[in-house]
């Protein structure tokens, strides 16, 4: 049955035809806090190599529909594995203390010790599966 | 042997014993009496901050006795890394960084000499009129250009009617004025102006963590100038209190961006330190191909026009200014006891925006800027259509304003 697959093609795209796939992006943004103080109105991301300036403009405004008015593109190299980093001006001035979902990343000192308290007590405790057979004994 | 007699009491009891006299005179003496010794300064070779700081103020007071052009060449000798400012940038929301390096404050609309709305000679505005209109129609009408596209299209259309604008107008406001007559016109020149404004943390290399002053040039080539002998009236007072405020960027420059670059240290107004027109009058610049409206509006950078047409009149203007009281032999320790004032116009070929720039101070250094209190203003209009089209030899829509504020500008003359 699996060479059915094989037969069945996409008909052949000539102007006026009605669009029956999409063909999305492979590329993937990811929008990081700066390390680095940056105005108000940049927006900082982590893109693929292979994107350019334009294909972040037109990225962001085609499907986000965000207006970008400037890019600019550096390689960050020496650091394992090498990365691109889009800083995008917007048009308007974005404030990202009012975005709430960064807030999240922002974990306080304390949350980090309790997880790690909580982690050595769960290492401490004996394995489940003896069923409160002592590990004296075992292997 | 002597036989010892005991001694009387008298000369204890009297005041005006010996031993009473030399106390009661010491502290009257001691404020009135030289020191043996010389003055206790810090070390001039020594690696501490006393002796560097010491080196330092001697450097400044002996410059105070050498003339604007030893001062120049002192303070500009030494190359180091500087920001370089361009009058034109792409950079977004660049006016309000210029405007924080230059310590200036920007007012909308034109200083109360311009705006209270003064009687103007109907035959001296018509005369202008046909000048500026003979100028256009010659670049757009009767020479032939190449109609399709231009490479550098302001190069080939703006340039040449400006040129013909300004020399005609000058020749012909030389009988209202008398001082255009002695007024000297150039085109092209160079005007340069390198200043330092705020610290900066050095963050790597062997200097690592030091504070140092950040050091800023521009270098700006304006499409002309009229230089006149005599300043022009100030047009507020020096100390005046001007209710904008200067905008505080607390942001790195490189982050506008602006870039670092080491090359010689120029201040230039113009012309040299010996010419007698040494002090500006008007400026004319030209908008850049690259930042003309049609294509800031095809990138979807419309609003940023205004913005850009600001920031070149401040940064100019600075610049122009900046230099001026250079040659004077002002700089930042000995800031400027007159105002220094100037002005430009800046057009794209159909847009004209008028700029008047007063400079009250020159110490923006981190050693002078501490207790001064001036600030540089910068008054500016928004860009003004002159006409609307060009149709078959004939000019649609002329605004008259445009043309006033022109002539106004040209017949600004000192108080004789």
């Amino acid at each position: 049955m699996s060479f059915l697959f094989y037969l069945f093609r996409y008909p052949l795209y000539q102007l006026g035809n009605p669009q029956l796939r999409i063909f999305r992006p492979t590329f993937n943004l990811a929008l990081v806090r700066p390390g680095k103080e940056q105005p108000p109105d940049t927006v900082q991301f982590r893109i693929p190599m292979e994107m350019t300036k334009f294909d972040v403009r037109n990225y962001l405004e085609k499907i986000y529909s965000v207006p970008v008015a400037a890019v600019r593109t550096r390689i960050q190299y020496l650091k394992r594995p090498d990365y691109k980093v889009a800083y995008v001006q917007l048009v308007s001035v974005i404030l990202f203390s009012q975005i709430s979902f960064l807030r999240r990343i922002r974990s306080s000192v304390e949350e980090m010790q309790e997880k790690f308290m909580e982690d050595e007590c769960q290492r401490q405790k004996p394995d489940p599966r003896r069923g409160g057979v002592t590990e004296w004994f075992g292997l | 042997m002597a036989s010892c007699s005991r001694l009387s009491l008298h000369p204890f009891l009297s005041s005006a014993s010996v031993r009473l006299a030399c106390n009661r005179n010491v502290q009257v003496e001691a404020s009135t009496a030289k020191s043996l010794y010389p003055p206790i300064v810090p070390s001039r070779t020594a690696k501490s901050k006393a002796a560097k700081r010491r080196v330092v103020t001697e450097f400044f007071e002996q410059l105070r006795s050498c003339t604007a052009q030893e001062k120049i060449r002192a303070l500009t000798r030494v190359q180091r890394k500087k920001y370089v400012i361009y009058p034109h940038t792409f950079a977004l929301n660049a006016d309000r960084w210029y405007q924080h390096y230059t310590k200036t404050t920007f007012l909308n609309g034109l200083p109360e000499k311009y705006e209270s709305a003064s009687v103007v000679d109907e035959s001296v505005l018509s005369e202008v009129r046909a000048v500026v209109c003979n100028s256009i129609l010659q670049e757009h009408w009767h020479a032939k250009k190449g109609r399709t596209f231009i490479q550098k299209e302001q190069e080939q259309l703006v340039t040449p009617f400006l040129r013909n604008a300004v020399c005609g107008l000058k020749n012909l406001l030389a009988k209202e004025s008398r001082v255009l007559t002695l007024s000297s016109l150039d085109f092209d020149p160079q005007v340069n102006y390198y200043w330092l404004r705020g610290e900066r943390t050095i963050p790597e290399g062997h200097r690592r963590g030091r504070v140092e002053p950040m050091r800023f040039q521009i270098d700006d080539k304006p499409h002309s100038q009229i230089r006149i002998p005599q300043q022009l009236p100030e047009f507020v007072p020096l100390e005046a209190e001007i209710s904008a405020e200067v905008p505080v960027i607390t942001l790195a420059p490189d982050l506008l961006p602006l870039f670092r670059r080491q090359y010689d240290n120029h201040i230039f107004i113009g012309a040299k330190l010996e010419d007698p027109c040494c002090y500006g009058h008007t400026q004319f610049h030209v908008v850049p191909d690259r930042f003309r409206r049609d294509k800031m509006s095809k990138r979807g950078l419309s609003d940023q026009v205004e913005v850009s047409l600001r920031a070149n009149g401040i940064a100019s203007l600075f610049a122009w200014t900046g230099a001026q009281a250079m040659y004077q032999g002002f700089w930042s320790e000995e800031d400027v006891s007159r105002p220094f004032v100037s002005q430009a116009v800046i057009t794209d070929g159909q847009f004209f925006s008028f700029f008047c720039y007063q400079l009250n101070t020159l110490a923006l250094s981190p050693s002078a800027d501490g207790n001064n209190s001036r600030k540089n203003v910068c008054w500016g209009t928004e860009s003004m259509q002159l006409y609307e089209r060009i149709t078959d030899g004939d000019i649609v829509g002329l605004n008259d304003a445009v043309l006033k504020l022109l002539l106004q500008f040209l017949l600004n003359k000192p108080q004789c």
